[in-house]
């Protein structure tokens, strides 16, 4: 009986390991792949960054008719990568060959992955695209590297500050101008609605930057090949020291912020009437909206203000596209890129996301100018859009080790400004030369 | 009934007898058994020790992207520890690593034990309930349990806060409501360590109830009427004979304490390198920026998986032996 019983369980497990060792193999002649001819692929692969929502699957449907047109052949399969797992599935898909043929990327990313290699050279193809001559020219430089294109820009924007229209009307507030009159106007709102005045985050590199660049600072200079932490110079030490006086000297923006970024509470409090005034992009307009569609009409916007007038220069963020180093269609993956990034749908899909085109000619039109939420980012990118150190170790510095809002958290929290910059220079000088 | 049991295993481990009649079936039933597990071990060799063969080379290597890509990785000996050992960031998440495991294990074993003897000396129907209530906390995904408490200790709306601020001033002081819970370490470690509690004490509390049941009552009612306290009915007669249960138990939870990464990464993040613990600091450095380093964060991990180990043996060595003495 158990002699009849062992051989039994022993088919059975030989069974299992041949069926386990099937699926295995299986897999592995999938990823294996065949190899069809570029120029009649069945299918190209895109990735998107963001969650997918209902006008951005709209809209890319319209640019997937519009590219089938082209290629009839040709189906589009479009997947969704959310923001905080693009750099995982990235790394996966450069380490793993299992990547797009097009893709979205972050602009502050784009440095890092062209040095990672991945993502293919279309400086010769730009070249013969129309539209593409009248890229930003100032965006266009970020995804160059040695004289080498590796992506176009396709949409971008700036942060501002958001305001309440009614409540700087009822209290005869006008948009502050400089560094003093922008805590004079939170103290006001404090005292007069009961609410924080301005929220100050303390994981918020890119806004913070503005008021660094404003006073005259940068994070770190480049000489002779070299990079040097600079925060501790006294334009930077001063710029930071103030940021950071907004929670722990002069008490207009609350703690309930440091540690956290502009999303983690000051965008929802902002929406909610919870804080006076926040810094974002125009981007956040249509989260503000889903949090509180009502408040929409008195939300307005003012650049960041210089220290003692003028304006403060600002980051751009946005996303840029380009065509992946690995895939095997890269002329229909381009064709599809040129398709999705063309004026009229640049320009489509940056209005949906309340971003701005990145051709010079649109921007300059009217229609930027003049809108009343627009407006105010447009006039802040003209006043001077700045890019953090183009050095791989950036992802690093900020990514990794979030060297300076870890350094505006200790200083928000009573350590001494100088000590704090000091150390965050000597990272700069390890992870920016790395 | 330990003796019974173990007289039992000798019975069965004494009886194939070489030089019996049967000696060669019993030889050929004996791949069997081998058989039988050997797609789990193929299955744990590929899944569990090539990764942590792995793990162990890579953390001598400069490992990136490119590496990963097929490049040769550069042999860096022992670099990779030595980078950890001499950051003072590793000092800090090792402290808090410890201390979390202490505070939170201890805390575990009490709720757990004690909501394991209300359950024992609850009616069935009762038993039924409360056991069903606690359970749907341990089955709880990590990441939703983290979500609910960042909502509940958050300064817009966070339940805990409103509630602090009803309490009358001078009990609890006030401003409870914009209180940032996430700004400091030792606040943000409470918060978790009631979030990992409130998740894992259940299982504890569900173990101890069954053993419970093995216990007789007799002892019990023998104890009752030489006019016993609950106190001492507990350390004289369920401690000593659920030593091994409890033995168990710890181990477990060392073990999931030593190794939290999820409710910490939801709670505060990876922007507060202040409150970092060993896993969150393993991870920040292996994939927290686009230039992975996983030859670093392999490092971080074996140091990590050694700590538990050598927790973990120590521990066991010392239940072997108190059972031997036993």
């Amino acid at each position: 009986m158990r002699v009849i019983d062992a051989s039994s369980t022993l088919r059975f497990a030989t069974g299992v390991t041949a069926a386990a060792l099937a699926l295995v193999l299986a897999a592995a002649c999938e990823s294996g792949g065949g190899t069809e001819p570029s120029g009649t692929a069945r299918r190209i692969v895109v990735w998107q960054m963001g969650e997918g929502s209902p006008e951005q699957t709209r809209f890319l449907d319209g640019v997937k008719a519009e590219f089938r047109r082209m290629h009839p052949q040709t189906d589009v399969r479009v997947e969704y990568v959310p923001w905080p797992q693009a750099t995982q599935k990235f790394q996966t898909a450069i380490a793993g060959g299992s990547g797009p043929d097009v893709t979205e990327v972050g602009n502050t990313d784009v440095r890092s992955w062209i040095q990672q290699g991945a993502f293919a050279d279309i400086g010769a193809k730009v070249s013969h695209w129309a539209e593409g001559h009248d890229l930003s020219q100032g965006a266009l430089a970020n995804d160059q590297v040695d004289g080498r294109t590796y992506a176009v820009p396709w949409y971008g924007g700036v942060r501002a500050v958001w305001y309440r229209k009614d409540w700087f009307r009822d209290l005869h507030l006008q948009p502050p101008a400089s560094w003093a009159q922008l805590v004079a106007v939170a103290r006001r709102i404090q005292k007069a609605k009961g609410v924080p005045g301005i929220a100050a985050p303390s994981d918020f590199t890119n806004g913070i930057l503005s008021f660094v660049w404003a006073n005259g600072g940068d994070v770190a200079a480049k000489q002779n090949g070299r990079w040097t932490g600079t925060l501790a110079g006294p334009q930077a030490r001063e710029a930071i020291e103030f940021y950071a006086g907004l929670v722990s000297k002069e008490k207009v923006a609350p703690d309930a912020y440091i540690g956290k970024n502009e999303l983690q509470g000051p965008q929802q409090d902002f929406a909610l009437g919870k804080v006076g005034m926040y810094m974002d992009g125009s981007w956040a307009l249509p989260q503000l909206e889903k949090i509180n569609k009502k408040g929409a009409p008195n939300w307005g916007v003012f650049p960041i203000p210089g220290r003692d007038g003028g304006l403060a220069p600002v980051f751009s963020g946005g996303s840029d596209l380009a065509v992946w180093n690995d895939s095997r269609h890269k002329d229909l993956a381009f064709d599809y890129l040129t398709v999705l990034d063309g004026k009229r749908n640049a320009q489509a899909f940056a209005t949906t996301l309340k971003f701005l085109p990145q051709f010079s000619d649109v921007l300059r039109s009217g229609t930027y100018q003049n809108d009343p939420i627009m407006g105010p980012f447009a006039r802040a990118a003209e006043a001077g859009v700045r890019f953090t150190p183009a050095s791989k170790g950036w992802a690093d510095y900020e990514g990794a080790k979030k060297v300076l809002p870890n350094a505006v958290k200790a200083i928000m929290q009573g350590a001494s400004a100088d000590q704090e910059l000091k150390k965050a220079d000597e990272q700069a000088g390890s992870l920016l030369n790395e | 009934m330990i003796e019974t049991v173990e007289e039992a295993g000798r019975r069965v481990r004494g009886s194939p007898d070489p030089g019996s009649p049967t000696g060669p079936v019993r030889r050929r039933v004996r791949l069997g058994p081998y058989l039988l597990i050997l797609p789990s071990l193929v299955v744990i060799g590929v899944l569990l020790v090539w990764p942590v063969i792995q793990i162990g080379r890579m953390s001598l290597q400069n490992v990136g992207v490119r590496q990963l890509r097929g490049r040769p990785a550069e042999n860096v000996g022992l670099a990779n520890y030595r980078r950890i050992l001499g950051d003072d960031l590793f000092w800090t998440a090792l402290r808090h690593t410890v201390l979390f495991a202490a505070v939170a294990v201890t805390a575990t074993l009490i709720a757990g034990t004690l909501t394991g003897l209300l359950l024992g000396s609850l009616g069935r129907r009762m038993s039924a309930l409360v056991t069903g209530g606690i359970m749907v906390a341990w089955a709880t995904p990590q990441v939703t349990a983290a979500i609910v408490f960042s909502w509940l200790f958050g300064t817009t709306g966070g339940l805990v806060g409103w509630f602090l601020d009803l309490l009358p001033d001078g009990l609890v002081g006030s401003g409870w409501q914009s209180y940032n819970w996430f700004a400091r370490p030792l606040p943000t470690y409470t918060v978790l360590t009631l979030c990992v509690v409130w998740m894992s004490f259940p299982f504890i509390a569900v173990s101890v109830l069954a053993g419970l049941r093995t216990v007789p009552d007799e002892l019990y009612e023998a104890a009752r009427v030489d006019g016993s306290t609950a106190w001492q009915r507990f350390w004289k007669i369920t401690f000593p004979l659920l030593r091994p249960i409890f033995g168990v138990l710890l181990t477990l939870a060392v073990i999931w304490d030593f190794r939290v990464f999820t409710q910490l990464f939801v709670l505060s993040g990876l922007a507060n390198r202040d409150a970092f613990n060993l896993s969150l600091y393993g991870y920040s450095e292996a994939f927290g920026s686009l230039n992975a380093k996983y030859g670093l964060g392999s490092a971080i991990a074996v140091v990590l998986t050694l700590i538990v180990l050598l927790v973990t043996a120590v521990h066991v060595r010392t239940v072997i032996r108190q059972e031997g003495a036993a």
